[in-house]
């Protein structure tokens, strides 16, 4: 409750700040609020529903909203050049995602459905906005519009699923709900159906197949700014929250539902490791490539009781994040991949941290990504050993899309040219480096 | 401790000194590595066991004689290709010396290891630097070998990766000696294909004959401190993780599945590799060849996994090491001072450059397993296990030393005695010279006196069950 009351407070004010013209104050106002979130998390633990008439089901774990928090605070600072830049809207921007940070945390742990819904409502709207926020482009009209009403379809679903579902339970709350199905009204239609509704919606949100379609139009319409938000924190916000409804509401139907869930695994990851291969955009490769993590995220589903995603989508958001800050500073305006050939050359740093990065995406040790993925697999492999076998394979296909950008990136230029970061970029790409080489210490 | 994190705190050194310093600074750097690891030894009793814990709950490290003997020769290689290298532009660059480095830290970690996920994560932890050293300083003009190179690898390296989740989970142990108490054999065929992920990675690695197809060309393509590295140590993962890791844990069903298989595969490769050998033209990819049949006859014979093998095998190990290095150099100083490397179009070197053809000729005959060398007591210890397995494999594998001596008796005399087709060549610089006379002095001493070393490793290796 006091993350959110902070971020939103903080949020306002950074708002505001945005009419001094100032951008640095507004910088500022928003990395305090989303620094005093994070530590209001960790000493507080856990907490309960913000709402008390609707008790939590799971009560929130602070790591969570630190994490969010923190991949929040590397996206402003990652894209602070071009709020810096777009001086109309630089408030805007803070303002907006900070507020839909707050529905990102309402939506990871929900104890109500409806709060969950309103969180989720909360998260996508300021994000609806980020995306067409350039409107001179008509790209990033055309997103969001396209964002907008596959968002708001999605959400239809979803609310329908939770409508059916309260038809079954005649409950809103998970540990009710929980507690009806488990006597066995998990088997009536209504609730199967409400259950794959809601998991069509969440699906939806972290953008795995067969909901991806809005992915690479969407991202290759929205800024590299917004992008670094919009691929890291909603996909966090869902499949956190995906986790503690099914883990836990859903955990009777297991058998039920988890060979569906192993056949998008298995899809999203071929189809979005093997759509990456042929991309000529750097967003859209982005895009792609998250449709294939979101099905590696949904393994966190296959061991209900010990699901193992903080370090994945660490690892994932760290370097996502990572890569978008070298396209935003080397690569802002045009987005074609073929500018990135050489640029590891133009800074140390971008070459360091996009190394780090590709090989974390990748999944080689020692970095983050394959201890994300080593313990995602190694808790799933038990239940669900061919959907791993799979995913491994698919890793390999997945390997070579950030192997091919590696290679690009590292070719020699005849000319070379020196740029310089700007020190938010810096600091961006040296925080994500070094926590992906630290991960080491949290398996 | 400070055995084991010495080059990774010498690889960041060199990516902040100046560029003026790194040529220096490599030679000093894997010079001092070395020297510490022949303190370490010279206190080391090989009954001993050194942990070494940073608090990492996966990662875990034990140095046994087995493991001090692999960081010798890692170090003693490292420092090698290094002065080998000193005169030739690759070691003026920074990120070579960096990544070298870094290597040097995969490798150590990947023989100190004492759990089955640091394996894995050290083992893989090579494949950064080398994949950058290749593409950077190697003659890729399309980057599709060093992918086919990077697929191989990687596919063998997940397959690896899924046999160490199932095992660890099988057994719910990862520490190596937890895994040797395990008894695998209530698995029944899950413990064969454990197994089968671990052998693929290094069937790969090694590489045995239908996984080589990477090798000739990502040798050929490599500069010559690459081919160098990934010939004379990255390759020596595999056989040590067949001879520490894979063979004592699955001792039993496993092994019996798969002795024949691999036995087959590494003889295949030994005759496929060396008649390949024999009609190249190209000095390097025979050299690569010819590391396909010898590398082959090793991995038959850790198959068998007989005590008294295995220890020859760690001979044979340190054998190919020198062997390799020196031959790789000698491809590396003939393409150097004439650009080329064909062997149709060198002629005569002998005459002007008399230094040069003695120590080719030593390494040669140290490959050609010539008795009072390693490769003498090798070769002929692992060709008699192989014939007391079965009289047929070594009768095939007795076909390498004949074989051998034609590829290499080719790949010699043409170049050296041939009619005189060269212009000019200049003799070895010191450096050079040095790292012949090391490799040289090591092949003999070491054929003359095998049992310092099998004595030494026969602490560590595991007397088999059967």
């Amino acid at each position: 409750m006091d993350s959110i009351v902070i971020l939103f407070i903080s949020g306002l004010l950074g708002l505001f700040a945005g009419m001094s013209k100032k951008p640095v104050a507004s910088l500022f106002i928003a990395s305090f609020g989303l620094i005093g979130a994070g530590l209001a998390a960790y000493y507080r633990g856990s907490y309960t529903s913000p709402f008390s008439s609707y008790a939590a089901f799971v009560p929130t774990q602070g790591i969570v909203i630190i994490l969010l928090c923190a991949v929040t605070l590397l996206a402003l600072l990652g894209g602070f050049k071009r709020y810096k830049n777009d001086d109309e809207h630089t408030g805007d921007y803070f303002g907006l995602i900070l507020f839909s940070l707050c529905g990102a945390i309402l939506m990871a742990q929900p104890g109500d459905l409806m709060l969950f819904f309103i969180g989720l409502e909360i998260l996508s709207i300021p994000i609806y906005v980020l995306v067409g926020i350039d409107k001179g482009s008509s790209t990033s009209a055309e997103a969001a519009v396209k964002y907008f009403f596959t968002g708001s379809f999605a959400s239809a679903i979803l609310l329908f699923g939770i409508a059916l579902l309260y038809g079954a339970t005649g409950s809103f709350q998970l540990i009710e709900i929980q507690s009806n199905l488990a006597i066995g009204i998990w088997q009536s239609p209504m609730a199967m159906i409400g259950s794959l509704f809601i998991l069509a919606g969440f699906i939806f949100k972290i953008g795995a197949v067969p909901f991806h379609f809005w992915g690479p139009d969407v991202y290759a319409g929205a800024s590299n700014a917004v992008l670094m938000y919009m691929s890291t924190v909603v996909k966090i916000a869902g499949i956190y929250g995906l986790i503690n409804v099914f883990g836990q509401v859903f955990r009777d139907s297991y058998f039920f539902w988890i060979d569906l869930i192993s056949l998008l695994i298995v899809i999203s990851m071929f189809y979005g490791y093997i759509t990456a291969w042929k991309q000529t955009n750097f967003r859209r490769l982005i895009a792609y490539s998250s449709i294939a993590n979101a099905g590696l995220m949904l393994f966190a589903l296959a061991d209900i009781h010990n699901s193992n995603i903080f370090l994945f989508v660490g690892a994932y958001a760290l370097a996502t994040i990572a890569l978008v800050v070298i396209n935003l500073a080397v690569n802002d305006d045009s987005d074609a991949l073929e500018n990135w050939e050489g640029i590891a050359w133009k800074n140390p740093m971008i070459g360091i941290a996009l190394v780090i990065a590709l090989f974390s995406l990748a999944g080689i040790p020692p970095f983050a990504g394959f201890f994300g993925k080593f313990s995602l697999l190694w808790s799933a492999a038990p239940h669900v050993p061919y959907t791993a076998i799979l995913a491994l394979i698919a890793s390999v296909i997945g390997a070579f899309v950030y192997l091919r950008l590696l290679i690009l990136a590292l070719k020699r230029p005849k000319v070379q040219v020196r740029m310089q970061l700007s020190i938010e970029q810096m600091i961006v790409l040296l925080l994500s480096s070094i926590a992906s080489i630290g991960a080491i210490y949290f398996i | 401790m400070a055995l084991i994190l010495l080059p990774l705190v010498l690889s960041l050194v060199a990516w902040l000194l100046p560029s003026a310093q790194t040529r220096l600074f490599g030679l000093i750097a894997s010079a001092l590595s070395l020297a510490w690891s022949i303190v370490a030894v010279c206190y080391f009793k090989p009954t001993d066991h050194l942990l070494v814990d940073f608090g990492l709950r996966f990662i875990r490290f034990s140095i046994d004689s087995l493991g001090f003997t692999m960081i010798l020769l890692t170090n003693a290689v490292f420092f090698l290709v290094f002065l080998s290298q000193f005169t030739s532009n690759i070691t003026q660059e920074k990120r070579f010396t960096a990544l070298a480095l870094l290597m040097q830290f995969g490798l150590v970690g990947v023989f100190t290891t004492n759990t089955i996920l640091g394996f894995y994560i050290f083992w893989e932890l090579t494949l950064l630097p080398i994949f950058l050293i290749l593409y950077w300083f190697g003659s890729f003009e399309k980057p599709r070998a060093l992918l086919q190179f990077f697929l191989y690898t990687l596919l063998g390296s997940l397959a690896m990766l899924l046999a160490v989740i199932g095992l660890m989970h099988a057994t719910n142990q990862q520490t190596y000696e937890g895994l040797l108490v395990a008894d695998l054999n209530v698995l029944g065929n899950t413990s064969t294909l454990l197994m089968g992920g671990f052998l693929f990675a290094f069937a790969v690695k090694i590489p045995l004959f239908p996984f080589h197809t990477w090798q000739a060309e990502t040798y050929t393509k490599a500069p010559t401190a690459g081919t160098m590295l990934l010939s004379a140590i990255m390759l020596k993962m595999a056989l040590f993780g067949l001879l520490k890791w894979v063979l004592p844990i699955f001792d039993g069903v496993a092994t019996d599945f798969w002795r024949w298989p691999i036995i087959s595969l590494g003889l295949i490769g030994v005759v496929y590799g060396a008649i390949i050998a024999i009609r190249q033209r190209d000095i390097k990819t025979l050299f690569a060849y010819a590391s396909l049949s010898h590398l082959g006859l090793i991995a038959a014979a850790l198959m068998l996994n007989d005590f008294d093998t295995n220890q020859i095998a760690v001979v044979q190990i340190v054998n190919h090491s020198i062997v390799s290095i020196g031959l790789f150099l000698a491809a590396g100083i003939i393409e150097l001072r004439l650009q080329t490397r064909n062997i149709e179009e060198l002629g005569g070197i002998a005459k002007v450059a008399p230094r040069f053809a003695f120590w080719f000729a030593v390494l040669t005959f140290v490959s050609l397993s010539v008795p009072f060398t390693a490769g003498f007591i090798g070769e002929f210890f692992l060709i008699k296990a192989l014939f007391s397995a079965h009289a047929l494999t070594g009768f095939i594998a007795s076909t390498t030393i004949v074989l051998g001596a034609v590829y290499m008796l080719r790949a010699y005399q043409a170049p050296m005695f041939g009619p005189t087709k060269i212009a000019a060549f200049a003799d070895l610089h010191w450096s050079e010279l040095i790292v012949f006379a090391i490799l040289s002095v090591a092949a003999i001493y070491l054929g003359l006196a095998p049992q310092c070393l099998t004595d030494f490793v026969a602490h560590s290796l595991t007397q088999p069950t059967h």
